[in-house]
């Protein structure tokens, strides 16, 4: 059997097939996926019946992963799972739903903002592998926005303006926007800014891509009110309808994107129902 | 030549002629204007040379004018215009016209207008009709953008409209600020303590339900803010969604009018530090916005 992916979208997004991701890929198959998600950004995986170990030793196929430090609320011994698996769920340790006024819950509405994983780090995320261990029927969808398509679309004008541009990325800004700002001072400390390019380019493809995130608060040299206006502005184009997927979750699909070519958000479930989602994250650059 | 609107899109927008809204009005003038009003929400006036008193005396036909908060939390110096229900929409450091410095406080302030919202919903009534005339505009960008709430409202699906139906949110001028980052500071602690409405309204004349949305909204009433602020977020998205936008290319002398009780708008970016931006506007305190069931919430 060998591997094959079929667009799902006009400009990005496939559906790979003729693989089974409990079994460890050989070399070729993974240069096969890296070359392909250089140029789908998105790919999903259906039917694969991933546990945690699987997922991390498919995942380090593409390198080292993100330890989740520093970008949550939740205690070490309050998680639910190793440092490495990255907890996109509904649930608290003892796998049940989290309360409406959880604090965890709180700080994952965060997730509703378009955003690219990890940009508030310094070494922001490579890719990002979301397996869907249970998922709901209604909502709970993962939307992906292609940004060297936005790119691709701004006008000239537009384009020499933000060639230089840098951003400053923190937990802070996209939390605060939610209203969410009770903070201890070590998670201050910890959601301290970093600053990222506004602009750039793909190592593989050579295109250009808009690095937008919920998490970009402002630009440097800019009056914020003026940096935030005009980043909502950015992100509105980047996201219309005609440059973003949505993707319905089925049991076992793993979704895997690449985060220096995409954004992407959760969109609204009920969540008095169990969503369980894990994910890995391949660390930068 | 006779009055007449023309419709810019089927049930939203008309473009009106055939009327000289210097000059006094006629009952009939005034009923034709607010007929249309309740039909298409927003009104254009095109070549209408209207001077400060002319504006404020047209505007009087349909109800109280409002002051502006900018203008009520201003020091008299700063003000631009003696009569306080004029207001200053324009890029000027106050009465020098030289243009803004980029990090004023005033257009840090102005900034939050390119935020979707409906103008004074902070207040314990909204803006009736907000009146928009325009004096100089841009060569480029400048836009004013409507949002159709009643079209909007229509468009939801069932379950969303039966989760909206009774929901009260919580709007003050912080809010806004705050999303771009911009503090208020007011000496009057009335100036910015929340208040309550409901999200969707009837219109009192046609019996329409509009989503009352509003980049002032701060909270739901009974639940977590950061989850009623996603999803005002998710509703403010639908609800300007482009089959639901018009957006307006301003030239000199027009005046637009448009019913806060029925559309949002917002201001879209320019290069308001090289051009000149000037718009005077006033608006007209909101009576008989209707919820279905329950009487209008004052602030508390």
């Amino acid at each position: 059997m060998t591997v094959s992916f079929q667009p799902l979208h006009p400009v990005f997004v496939a559906e790979v097939s003729g693989i089974d991701l409990t079994r460890v890929p050989d070399p070729g198959t993974v240069a096969a996926i890296e070359t392909a998600i250089a140029h789908y950004a998105v790919l999903v995986f259906r039917d694969q019946r991933l546990d945690d170990d699987t997922q991390r030793t498919f995942s380090r196929c593409f390198g080292p992963l993100e330890a989740a430090t520093g970008g949550h609320v939740t205690a070490l011994q309050d998680r639910r799972l190793p440092l490495d698996m990255q907890d996109a769920s509904n649930l608290d340790r003892d796998h049940t739903v989290l309360d409406r006024y959880d604090r965890k819950r709180m700080f994952n509405l965060g997730n509703r903002l378009w955003h690219s994983d990890s940009s508030y780090r310094p070494t922001p995320a490579l890719y990002s592998l979301l397996s869907g261990r249970i998922v709901v029927e209604q909502g709970g969808h993962t939307e992906f926005a292609d940004m060297r398509a936005a790119y691709d679309a701004l006008d000239n004008t537009t384009k020499v303006e933000i060639a230089d541009l840098v951003c400053e990325h923190s937990l802070l800004f996209s939390r605060g926007l939610l209203g969410f700002t009770e903070l201890s001072d070590n998670e201050k400390f910890l959601f301290a800014p970093v600053r990222q390019p506004l602009v750039r380019r793909h190592p593989a493809t050579g295109r250009q891509s808009l690095f937008l995130s919920a998490h970009a608060g402002s630009i440097v040299g800019w009056p914020v009110p003026e940096a935030r206006a005009f980043l909502r502005d950015l992100t509105e184009h980047a996201t219309q309808k005609h440059f973003t997927y949505s993707h319905k979750w089925r049991q076992h699909d793993l979704v895997m994107w690449d985060n220096r070519t995409t954004i992407h958000r959760v969109t609204r479930f009920n969540e008095t129902l169990v969503r369980d989602m894990r994910r890995t994250t391949v660390a930068g650059p | 030549m006779a009055f007449n609107i023309r419709p810019v899109r089927p049930v939203f927008v008309g473009e009106v002629t055939g009327i000289d809204i210097c000059q006094p009005l006629s009952r009939d003038q005034v009923a034709a204007i607010e007929a249309g009003m309740d039909q298409y929400a927003v009104l254009t006036f095109p070549d209408q040379p209207l001077t400060d008193d002319q504006q404020v005396v047209f505007s009087a036909n349909f109800g109280e004018l409002e002051i502006p908060l900018a203008a009520q939390m201003a020091k008299p110096e700063a003000r631009r215009f003696d009569k306080l229900e004029l207001g200053d929409i324009s890029n000027f450091d106050g009465k020098s016209e030289n243009l803004r410095a980029r990090d004023d406080s005033r257009r840090m302030y102005a900034l939050a207008n390119r935020l979707w919202h409906s103008d004074a919903s902070f207040r314990a009534i909204g803006a009736g009709y907000t009146l928009l005339h325009s004096r100089i505009v841009p060569s480029n960008g400048g836009n004013t953008g409507f949002a159709d709430m009643r079209a909007a409202y229509d468009a939801l699906d069932d379950a969303t409209k039966v989760e909206v139906e009774n929901l009260v949110t919580e709007h003050s001028i912080v809010f806004s600020r705050e999303q771009i980052g911009f503090e208020v500071k007011s000496d009057d602690a009335s100036n910015v303590r929340p208040v309550k409405h409901p999200l969707v309204v009837m219109h009192p004349v046609t019996g329409r339900k509009s989503l009352y949305l509003s980049s002032h909204i701060g909270g739901i009433v009974g639940w977590p803010v950061p989850e009623a602020r996603a999803f005002i977020r998710d509703l403010t998205e639908h609800a300007t969604q482009p089959q639901f936008v018009y957006s307006h290319k301003w030239r000199v002398n027009e005046l637009v009018m448009w019913d806060n009780r029925m559309v949002m708008h917002r201001a879209t970016r320019f290069n308001d530090l090289k051009e000149q931006r000037d718009l005077r506007r006033t608006s007209i305190k909101g009576v008989g916005l209707a919820v279905a069931d329950a009487p209008a919430m004052a602030a508390e």
